[in-house]
């Protein structure tokens, strides 16, 4: 169960934020306003009407927008065109009526107080105007309640700027609004109300002018048990990797860092904070960046995965089914593709080392499978993370990045690849974990970077370390001196 | 993959329950092999036997001219055939080539003026003739043809330009030119070098099928157990993950061209070495296609990420041994390629039922 005895009430004339952290169901509960998902029982009234949807038309026709990160428009066509996408308007002959939608679209931007040509290509809009033309598209509809799905992550201060002065409009026309959002400063800046939601239920509603952002921060994380640090004694060797002022356009800026050999570095942060970006780029998978990287103590630039691979870095990627397994291809090949030209003699792939390395991994890693010749997609998504972890325990890498390792993975399955990465950072190797979830950092990490929006926003270390830092440092907010 | 190298060590006296493991990985590999376009070549071959007509009486002299219809098949199909394997390769990688015509006759126009025996013959006027002439005139047409094949991937790779389109430009440069630079020139390849196709034994002219045989085992070597070979599947299935697992993806894409071009070379040689002379505004054309055909029937999958040496060598001889019986039938010409169409469709239709 997602969600649990959920009841919420948004107002005509008021932007309420809805936070929580990753997974907490805020996705789940707008997705049921949004017609997306079916709920369980409990009912959805508008105007004190009840409804019931099982389409997003069906939602948008009684009057809720959802506004989704990814948007929906059309690059290749002028706004106007965008907004009547599968409702144009047709003189008698059946012919598009541009003239028509042309004023239409400039009625509603002159309501909307909007300086924009609607014969503007979508192509040429920048993120905010394009959310902008969005927005005028729900209205258009009659849209009397929007779901803006964190509509700030990908915009620059002024273009922010800009959709929080279309919402403040919006407000002002009574229309309401439901605003997702990690960045704390946002909502007390733009929302009257906030409703907070952790594993399911709303912990807390209330208006914003009574909290701070600490307050919220706190609500979000909850009061549950504070897990300990892992009180182990660690082993630190020589500095294997260290960033210096590296900064890519848009997704990382001035990162400097360095990990040493047996130590568990963590780097976590909400949606949008360009970790994953960061470490993709330190192993060769993007390029276009500017400052320094030091691979033990020498500086070094990586154009390739192939480089970075024979340099003794590994990077278990996100999104295992995008990113990590081959479904092409069987168990023993997918737990073996990184090694293959390592082992390879003259270009032959070594089956033998292949197949008694992974039997010895197999019951080192306990994976659970029937034979490794069986497609990677029979095995169930813990013991496939597995999988994919073996690959890069096979290159016996000098520096592991993991990223999101435990995504999609079971309690139990969780806690044995904690006990496999505390085992391979005692053995000396040099760890990354990039986690979205701050238990999972405390619990394994020596210290922790935490990224908003592509920056270090403070480091927090040992046994000091604690969910309420993570998440204040996360929403954008600083730790107080020591 | 093949396991036998580790099943025979396996064997040799190690614990029980990994002998099992590699008993289940023989097993499972004899179930996805290529049993259905087996049954589909048996059938159209049984079909064929039977309009030949069988002769119970004189089954020797029946069974010679069966033989010898077969070597004639194979030997008329060994030039696309060689070329269908490099398509293979391109195919899985989520690319296409349909450049390979063009190259043929690129690669030939140069294999002819190195060769010829009149004034203009560059080896010839260097006073090179026999053995030798003949060595390094092969191995400059495979330098061309890996030259060829490697500029095609490279704009592929580096400069992403799509497949279809990087290849069709370079089918439309490769042959142009080559028309333009061999127009009015007519070289006369010496007799030894024809018989590198056409060498009798026991009166029987073989050799051509002999090359497509020996580079089909080499490929599938190649596919099944080296890094390459495996590579190009983990790109075509998900290149993103191959990519985030070290393989240098440009670099796999691009050699599938590099052994294309290599591949059409070799087809090049084995067709001027057979006919002693080359047509540069016809011969080839279509080839591209025909290898495409040959893959397609034989399981490679057009998105990538599936396909096998093996399936595209049935592929091959189903559309030959089909090809065959549409002349055995006294089907007219014209509609010949109709047939060859259907088939392709057909055959794609099946396979994607046999998945469901």
């Amino acid at each position: 169960m997602v969600l649990k005895d959920v009841s919420i009430t948004i107002k005509g004339g008021e932007i309420c934020a809805l936070i929580g952290e990753n997974g907490a169901g805020k996705s789940t509960l707008m997705n049921i306003l949004g017609g997306v998902h079916p709920m369980d029982s409990g009912e959805i009234l508008i105007s004190g009407r009840k409804v019931k949807f099982t389409t997003p038309a069906q939602s948008l026709g009684a009057g809720i927008a959802f506004i989704h990160q990814e948007l929906n428009l059309i690059n290749d066509l002028p706004i106007f065109e965008n907004m009547f996408i599968g409702r144009e308007r047709k003189d008698k002959w059946g012919r598009l009526d541009r003239t028509r939608m042309y004023q239409e679209t400039e009625d509603i931007f002159r309501r909307m107080n909007i300086d924009l040509d609607p014969n503007t290509m979508v192509r040429d809009l920048d993120a905010s105007y394009k959310q902008i033309v969005e927005i005028c598209r729900a209205i258009m509809m009659d849209a009397s309640v929007i779901i803006m799905d964190e509509p700030t992550t990908s915009l620059t201060e002024p273009e922010i700027e800009r959709v929080f002065q279309m919402m403040r409009t919006l407000k002002e026309q009574g229309v309401g609004i439901v605003f997702i959002s990690h960045k704390l400063g946002e909502v007390m800046e733009i929302c009257q109300r906030y409703l907070v939601l952790r594993d399911g239920e709303l912990v807390a509603e209330g208006r914003v002018e009574d909290v701070t952002t600490d307050d919220l921060a706190r609500c979000m994380v909850g009061h549950a048990l504070e897990i300990r640090a892992s009180a182990r004694t660690r082993n630190l060797g020589r500095e294997v990797l260290r960033l210096e002022d590296f900064t890519h356009a848009q997704d990382f800026r001035n990162i400097s860092l360095s990990v040493r050999e047996g130590e568990i570095l963590g780097v976590t942060g909400l949606l949008g904070d360009g970790r994953s970006a960061l470490f993709q780029t330190v192993f060769g998978a993007d390029k276009s960046i500017s400052g320094r990287m030091f691979l033990h103590g020498a500086p070094l630039r990586i154009h390739s995965t192939e480089q970075a691979l024979k340099l003794g870095i590994g990077y278990l990627p996100r999104n295992r089914k995008e990113n990590g397994i081959i479904k092409d291809m069987n168990v023993l090949e997918n737990a073996s593709i990184v090694a293959w030209p390592l082992f390879a003699k003259r270009g032959v792939i070594d089956q033998d080392r292949h197949l008694e390395l992974f039997c010895c991994q197999r019951k080192e890693l306990d994976i659970t499978m029937q034979d490794v010749s069986d497609a990677i997609n029979t095995l169930s998504g813990g013991n496939q993370q597995k999988v994919v972890l073996a690959k890069w325990l096979a290159a016996n890498p000098k520096l592991l990045i993991l990223d999101n390792p435990t995504q999609g993975v079971d309690v139990g399955a969780k806690e044995e690849i904690y006990a496999i990465i505390l085992k391979l950072s005692e053995k000396g190797m040099a760890i990354v974990v990039l986690s979205s979830e701050a238990q999972e950092i405390i619990r394994l990490c020596d210290r922790a970077l935490v990224m908003y929006h592509g920056e270090i926003q403070g480091e927090v270390a040992g046994a000091a370390m604690t969910e309420h830092d993570i998440m204040r440092l996360a929403t954008g907010g600083v730790l107080d001196a020591v | 993959m093949q396991y036998r190298g580790a099943m025979q060590k396996m064997q040799a006296g190690k614990g029980p329950k990994k002998k099992n493991v590699m008993k289940r990985l023989m097993e499972k590999r004899a179930a996805d092999s290529h049993v259905g376009i087996a049954l589909v070549l048996l059938l159209l071959v049984v079909l064929q036997t039977l309009v030949l007509g069988f002769d119970y009486d004189s089954f020797g002299h029946w069974f010679n001219s069966w033989f010898r219809n077969w070597i004639n098949i194979l030997r008329n199909n060994a030039g696309v055939g060689i070329v269908s394997l490099g398509m293979t390769f391109v195919i899985i990688t989520g690319g296409i080539d349909l450049a390979v015509g063009s190259t043929l006759v690129a690669t030939g126009a140069v294999i002819m003026t190195l060769i010829d025996t009149g004034a203009k013959g560059v080896l010839g006027a260097a006073g090179m003739t026999g053995v030798p002439a003949y060595a390094i005139t092969i191995v400059a047409a495979l330098a061309l043809g890996y030259l060829l094949g490697t500029g095609i991937g490279l704009l592929i790779t580096r400069g992403r330009i799509a497949p279809f389109i990087a290849t069709l430009g370079a089918m439309k440069v490769f042959r142009s030119v080559t028309q333009h630079f061999m127009q009015g020139y007519n070289p006369r390849v010496p007799r030894d070098f024809l018989q590198i196709s056409n060498l009798q034994v026991g009166g029987l002219m073989f050799m051509p099928i002999v090359y497509w045989a020996v580079i089909a085992l080499i490929l599938y070597f190649v596919s099944k157990r080296t890094t390459f070979g495996r590579q190009v599947i983990a790109v075509g299935s998900n290149e993103r993950a191959a990519q985030l697992s070290g393989v240098n993806v440009n670099r796999v894409k691009t050699r599938t061209y590099s052994l294309m071009g290599i591949l059409v070379a070799i087809a090049s040689v084995v067709q001027v070495a057979r006919i002693g002379s080359m047509d540069y505004a016809n011969a080839g054309s279509g080839m591209e296609m025909d290898a495409i055909a040959a893959a397609v029937v034989g399981g490679t999958s057009m998105a990538g990420g599936r396909g096998t040496i093996l399936g595209t060598v049935l592929g091959m001889l189903i559309i030959a041994v089909m090809n065959n019986l549409l002349n055995l039938f006294g089907v007219p010409p014209f509609l010949r390629e109709a047939f060859k169409g259907l088939i392709v469709v057909m055959a794609v239709l099946l396979q994607r039922k046999q998945r469901a």
